[in-house]
């Protein structure tokens, strides 16, 4: 007797909890979906970037963002200034603090169509809402920061590590909802590591809805063991290095003997 | 075809370090240059980092110039012995322009310092070496005759040189020195290189041409033993120290810089040392130029990836 009406207990517990749950979720993000299709980036020794494609569903109507970023860290680089009034060279060191190393920002329109800035800054959505949440070291002014932090994002968009485009994401009508589709190109100087992927549904300049999904880049095969030798096992690696160097050059210093004669 | 360099961290098309391989080794080759000075800019300019690119080509220059002294030593241009002094003197050299850049860094102005001593190295040796090259074509021109021994221009300078202590023979140069002056010149060749982050080969060369007196082909054939010698110690120092050795693209680079040396060498034996001479001169003012271009000029990008880290 007592067991089944712990039982019961339970269950009726567990019912009232999956409504909650229902309830809450059904509030918070009635269809958004977000999915990237490759979610685990192998790097070998043939690997030239790869694509990456987001997809999903979300409410009919509704605009959407789609952000692939690392995580935010911290990034030095050298600046260039004139010297003397004439000549080009490194002056110093430029820091740049809360900003992501990777990012790459697609919605449906322009962003500031779309969103007011105080929602771009708060979802950290587009170049000038990193800009607002950056720090650099050293800037005299806010005129300063914006030019140097200009300088970033070309800096950043020639190494591909930083893109953004407006009105590539296709969207289409699917069982009254809406289904969305981006093909990324993925570039392969982004590194080793994890990428956060987030959807947000967009609506009368805010945010109403977001999704998240991941994507893995790790190394494997022959570049996995040559990357962790040359950092765990550095003499090792040294050796070999300059072994082999050695080796091609005698060999291929006998072959021409051999094969070209004294000449 | 693209690889993936696990240390660079970039996918690179074989065809352009094979190629950029075979360009330099053939420098190499011809000239007893380590041919740093072309080597590391051009592998930065496709999207090699500058730190690994100065350390992965001090990998591929041991093949090369391995490559390189073999072909030469067959042919009886290495002077060993004088090689051995070089060395000497080129490994004190090194360690006191280590310490050099770390004061020059603590005062702030390394990057202007360097720069400047990199742009006068090579425009003076490369403006003087142009010069007498051209001077001495054109007296073998007018005498129409066949090789005439160094003429010896008994100056203040060389009756120095001939007081000073340590005389020795060096047997394959032809030539009698104070031990002390390679070691001496080695030293500043090493001082200057390692301040510039280069080998130094189209600095020594002019030193054993010039103050040694040596005959061209010995000198490249002797400069490659040597740098042959430095590249191995640095190769090992950034593996070990500065994790910056990328295997797969030394050895790609290695691939054009073996097959180029030899090619360089049988070239070499077909010119005359004044031809060789003016040649390295060309190339070197070429550099001096692009570098006085890129000083000057407005870069692209005002940030640039920081060095090591």
């Amino acid at each position: 007797m007592a067991k089944s009406k712990t039982s019961t207990t339970y269950a009726l517990f567990g019912l009232i909890l999956a409504a909650a749950i229902l309830m809450i979720s059904g509030n918070a993000s009635a269809t958004l979906t977000a999915k990237a299709n490759h979610d685990n980036i192998k790097i070998n020794f043939f690997y030239h970037g790869s694509t990456v494609g987001v997809s999903g569903i979300s409410e009919p109507g509704t605009d959407l963002v789609i952000k692939i970023a690392s995580p935010e860290g911290h990034e030095a680089l050298k600046e260039k200034g004139k010297v003397g009034g004439l000549l080009w060279m490194n002056v110093g060191t430029m820091k740049f603090e809360h900003v992501p190393h990777f990012y790459s920002i697609h919605s449906t329109k322009k962003l500031d169509e779309l969103l007011t800035s105080e929602e771009r800054d708060k979802y950290g959505i587009g170049y000038k809402a990193l800009e607002r949440g950056a720090a650099l070291d050293p800037v005299r002014s806010d005129e300063e920061k914006a030019q140097w932090f200009e300088e970033f994002i070309r800096f950043k968009e020639k190494s591909k590590l930083y893109t953004a485009s407006a009105g590539n994401i296709e969207l289409k009508d699917k069982d009254g909802k809406q289904s969305y589709y981006i093909l990324t190109a993925w570039p392969y100087q982004a590194p080793p590591g994890d990428y956060l992927v987030t959807v947000y549904a967009v609506k009368d300049g805010r945010v109403i809805d977001q999704a998240a999904s991941k994507v893995h880049v790790e190394q494997a095969g022959i570049v996995k063991t040559l990357a962790g030798m040359a950092r765990n096992n550095a003499a090792l690696y040294g050796l070999i290095s300059i072994v082999s160097a050695l080796g091609a050059g005698f060999g291929v210093g006998l072959i021409f003997r051999k094969g070209g004669g004294a000449h | 075809m693209h690889l993936y360099l696990p240390v660079a961290l970039t996918s690179i098309n074989i065809l352009i370090p094979v190629g950029l391989g075979l360009a330099v080794g053939l420098l190499s080759g011809l000239f007893g240059v380590g041919g740093g000075f072309l080597m590391t800019p051009l592998l930065i300019m496709f999207g090699i980092p500058s730190t690994v690119a100065a350390a992965t080509d001090s990998n591929q220059i041991v093949a090369a110039s391995t490559s390189g002294t073999y072909a030469h030593w067959k042919v009886g241009n290495v002077d060993f012995k004088m090689g051995f002094h070089l060395l000497i003197g080129g490994f004190i050299g090194g360690l006191l322009g280590v310490q050099a850049i770390k004061v020059l860094k603590a005062m702030g102005n390394a990057d202007f310092v360097i720069k400047m001593t990199y742009v006068l190295m090579l425009g003076v040796v490369g403006s003087y070496m142009f010069i007498e090259s051209l001077q001495a074509i054109r007296k073998s021109k007018n005498k129409a005759e066949a090789v005439k021994p160094l003429q010896e221009k008994e100056n203040s300078f060389s009756r120095f040189l001939k007081s000073l202590p340590l005389q020795t023979r060096y047997e394959k140069s032809g030539v009698t020195h104070s031990m002390i002056l390679p070691i001496v010149f080695g030293g500043f060749v090493g001082v200057l290189a390692a301040l510039m982050g280069v080998g130094g080969g189209f600095l020594m060369v002019p030193v054993m041409v010039y103050i040694l007196r040596m005959p061209m082909h010995v000198v490249v054939g002797t400069s490659l033993f040597q740098i042959l010698f430095n590249c191995i110690e640095v190769t090992f120092l950034q593996a070990y120290t500065n994790h910056n050795v990328d295997f797969i693209l030394a050895v790609l680079l290695l691939l054009g810089s073996t097959v180029g040396a030899q090619i360089g060498t049988v070239f070499g034996r077909k010119l005359r040392g004044e031809q060789l001479k003016i040649i390295l001169a060309v190339i070197v003012l070429l550099v001096t130029v692009k570098i006085v271009f890129d000083l000057t000029l407005t870069p692209s990008l005002l940030l640039a990836q920081a060095g090591g880290h």
